[in-house]
């Protein structure tokens, strides 16, 4: 089975308050790009498929040189390619994303299954994968949780509102990757992480589309509260909470 | 400007479709309501004027024949602006119908602008550390965040009934498995949400006692359900439940932007976490710098006493 697996290197979600600001723009200062997390899930079903399958999978990644993280993650689990679609950082329309990431798999010759995440945390479009199947005009599964092959076919577990639906299904596919016990990305081996700093990134030339979609303005948002400490010990700060808890439950949530 | 909402009852239930009504009605041009169900007209007539495809397949729906049916009702109509409720009908179709008819697509949407011949919608992003306004130059889907939009007031009308014939085949051997345990997040007057800082199952599941005591569902972080500890329909956040209940009690949770994203809607919210520098403090009205596992004896015995 030939897999492609879209990934997408992000300001480290769980940067502190602060550490990202956005006054007219994004300042992001010396915080870290790392692989997002749901783009970790759908590396470790890509990685799972391609062992299950005795096939391969390869990665792809959009952006500038800052992707190669993804890249190099994808690599030290096995990928047998990895490729680099150049384009300058900042907020892409996602329609765009999707029509060159059509272009790029085309490139690289196409795929049984294409393999997303959920939603990368950087502008939490949520979009791509579903984009990119009516652009391929593919079937579409979201939110999977869990694949396995049977025969050429494969049963796929995605979630659903309070639960979640299992079913056989034929490539081609196009996926969308949730988080879940099934999905969490393994670590890869501190050798195969050596190695795949040593291996290559393709870079390609990105497809030039004109967006539809642009970014007008950025600002803050606000969600701080104005909080008290229950200080003291582990006794004296049990029983300021518990006061708290019992005012809570004799008012029933009013003041 | 042609504007259409797309929406399935049983998804959302009437009120998200009101509000997407009353969004095109100010917005302005030409509007037509698309509702997508099983079987029953009864409920749509309460919706004005509206066409409905119906098709039994709709019932417990599959991806793929959803969006056979979408399309059919869509016909050759394809709007400028595609309005869909946030939740299961979006995230199986929305953005796959954008692509076929090459719009793009925005989710979670919480204002819509019509400026100039463009529209601008606004929408939270770093999982909500942020907002942006996006300007279409071109045929856009949007997802609308429930609640954001004023409903409209329209009174009830015979639906226009499409009866929709040979959808495209979905899955084989399709089997749907109910999750109970995230069922009343939604609704939930008190809840216990625990995190990575629980440290085990057994951490987490001692959560309970504590919610039994307070009538409170259980939460979590995604970090939790990653771990296995709660399930995917208990994850409250941007990715998950967006929850607003009377008390939420953190417990554990370091309070990253997408979580809070998901719980900033509470009225109380009290943090336990043993790092006094967690993020969730700022987003707390009352804060206990605490192991909760010290914590925990004392408070179990002064509640139940
Ligand atoms: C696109 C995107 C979507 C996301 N969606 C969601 C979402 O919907 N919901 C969500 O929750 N996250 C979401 N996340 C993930 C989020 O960024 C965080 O990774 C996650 O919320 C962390 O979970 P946590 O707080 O349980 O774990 P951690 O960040 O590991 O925090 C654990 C906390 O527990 C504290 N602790 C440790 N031991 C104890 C103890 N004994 N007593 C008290 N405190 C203790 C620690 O000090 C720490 O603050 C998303 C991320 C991205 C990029
Ligand atoms: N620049 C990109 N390069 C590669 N994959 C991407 C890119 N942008 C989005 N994707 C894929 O689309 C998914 C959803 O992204 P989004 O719609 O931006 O939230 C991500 O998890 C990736 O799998």
């Amino acid at each position: 089975m030939r897999i492609l697996c879209f990934l997408k290197a992000i300001l480290d979600p769980e940067a502190p308050p602060g550490a990202i600001r956005f006054p007219g723009t994004v300042e992001s200062g010396d915080v870290a790009t790392v692989l997002g997390p749901f783009e970790g899930n759908a590396l470790e079903l890509s990685v799972q498929l391609a062992e299950g399958s005795s096939g391969s999978f390869t990665a792809v990644a959009m952006g500038d040189a800052s992707q190669d993280v993804a890249l190099r993650k994808a690599l030290a689990l096995g990928a047998e390619r990895a490729v680099r679609v150049d384009l300058a950082p900042g907020f892409q329309d996602p329609l765009a994303v999707a029509r060159r990431l059509q272009a790029a798999a085309q490139a690289v010759g196409g795929a049984d299954v294409y393999v997303f995440g959920r939603q990368a945390g950087d502008w939490d479009m949520g979009v791509t994968a579903g984009l990119f199947a009516g652009l391929m005009d593919l079937p579409f599964v979201p939110l999977v949780q869990q694949a396995e092959l049977e025969g050429g076919s494969l049963r796929l577990r995605r979630e659903i509102a309070g639960g979640y639906e299992e079913s056989l299904r034929t490539p081609p596919l196009v996926w969308s990757v949730t988080n879940g016990p099934g999905t969490l990305m393994r670590l890869p081996k501190v050798k195969d992480v050596m190695l795949a700093n040593r291996k290559p990134i393709d870079v390609l030339q990105a497809a030039d589309v004109e967006p539809t979609l642009v970014l007008a303005e950025i600002e803050q948002a606000q969600v701080t509260r104005q909080g008290r400490m229950i200080t003291g010990e582990a006794a004296a700060q049990a029983a300021g909470l518990a006061a708290e808890l019992r005012r809570f439950l004799v008012t029933g949530g009013g003041n | 400007m042609r504007i259409a909402v797309l929406a399935r009852l049983a998804d959302v239930g009437e009120a998200p479709v009101r509000e997407a009504m009353g969004l095109m009605a100010a917005l302005g041009g030409e509007a037509q309501s698309l509702i997508l169900a099983p079987a029953a007209v009864a409920a749509v007539a309460a919706l004005g004027e509206v066409r409905l495809g119906v098709h039994p397949g709709l019932e417990d729906p599959d991806p793929e024949m959803t969006y056979g049916a979408a399309l059919r009702l869509i016909g050759d109509s394809r709007p400028d602006l595609l309005l869909l409720p946030e939740g299961q009908l979006f995230e199986m179709i929305g953005a796959r119908l954008a692509g076929h008819f090459g719009m793009s697509a925005v989710r979670d949407v919480d204002e819509v602008r019509a400026e100039g011949g463009e529209i601008l919608l606004r929408k939270g992003a770093y999982g909500g550390k942020a907002n942006v306004r996006l300007r279409a130059r071109a045929g856009v889907v949007a997802g609308l965040r429930a609640g954001a939009f004023p409903a409209a007031d329209v009174g009830p009308q015979t639906p226009v009934v499409e009866e929709i014939s040979s959808l495209p085949e979905g899955g084989q051997e399709r089997r749907t498995v109910r999750d109970t345990s995230g069922d009343d997040l939604g609704r939930a007057k008190v809840i216990v949400s625990g995190g990575r800082g629980l440290g085990s199952r057994e951490g987490y599941e001692g959560l309970r006692p504590l919610a039994g005591l307070l009538g409170a569902s259980l939460g979590a972080s995604r970090a939790a359900v990653d771990e296995g500890w709660a399930s995917p329909s208990q994850q409250v956040g941007i990715t998950g439940r967006k929850v607003a209940p009377e008390l939420y009690l953190a417990i554990g949770i370091s309070g990253a932007s997408q979580h809070l994203s998901g719980m900033s809607g509470s009225r109380l919210v009290i943090a336990v976490n043993r790092d006094e520098h967690a993020p969730i403090f700022e987003a707390a009205d009352i804060g206990v710098v605490a192991d909760w596992y010290q914590i925990w004896p004392h408070l179990q015995k002064a509640l139940e006493g």
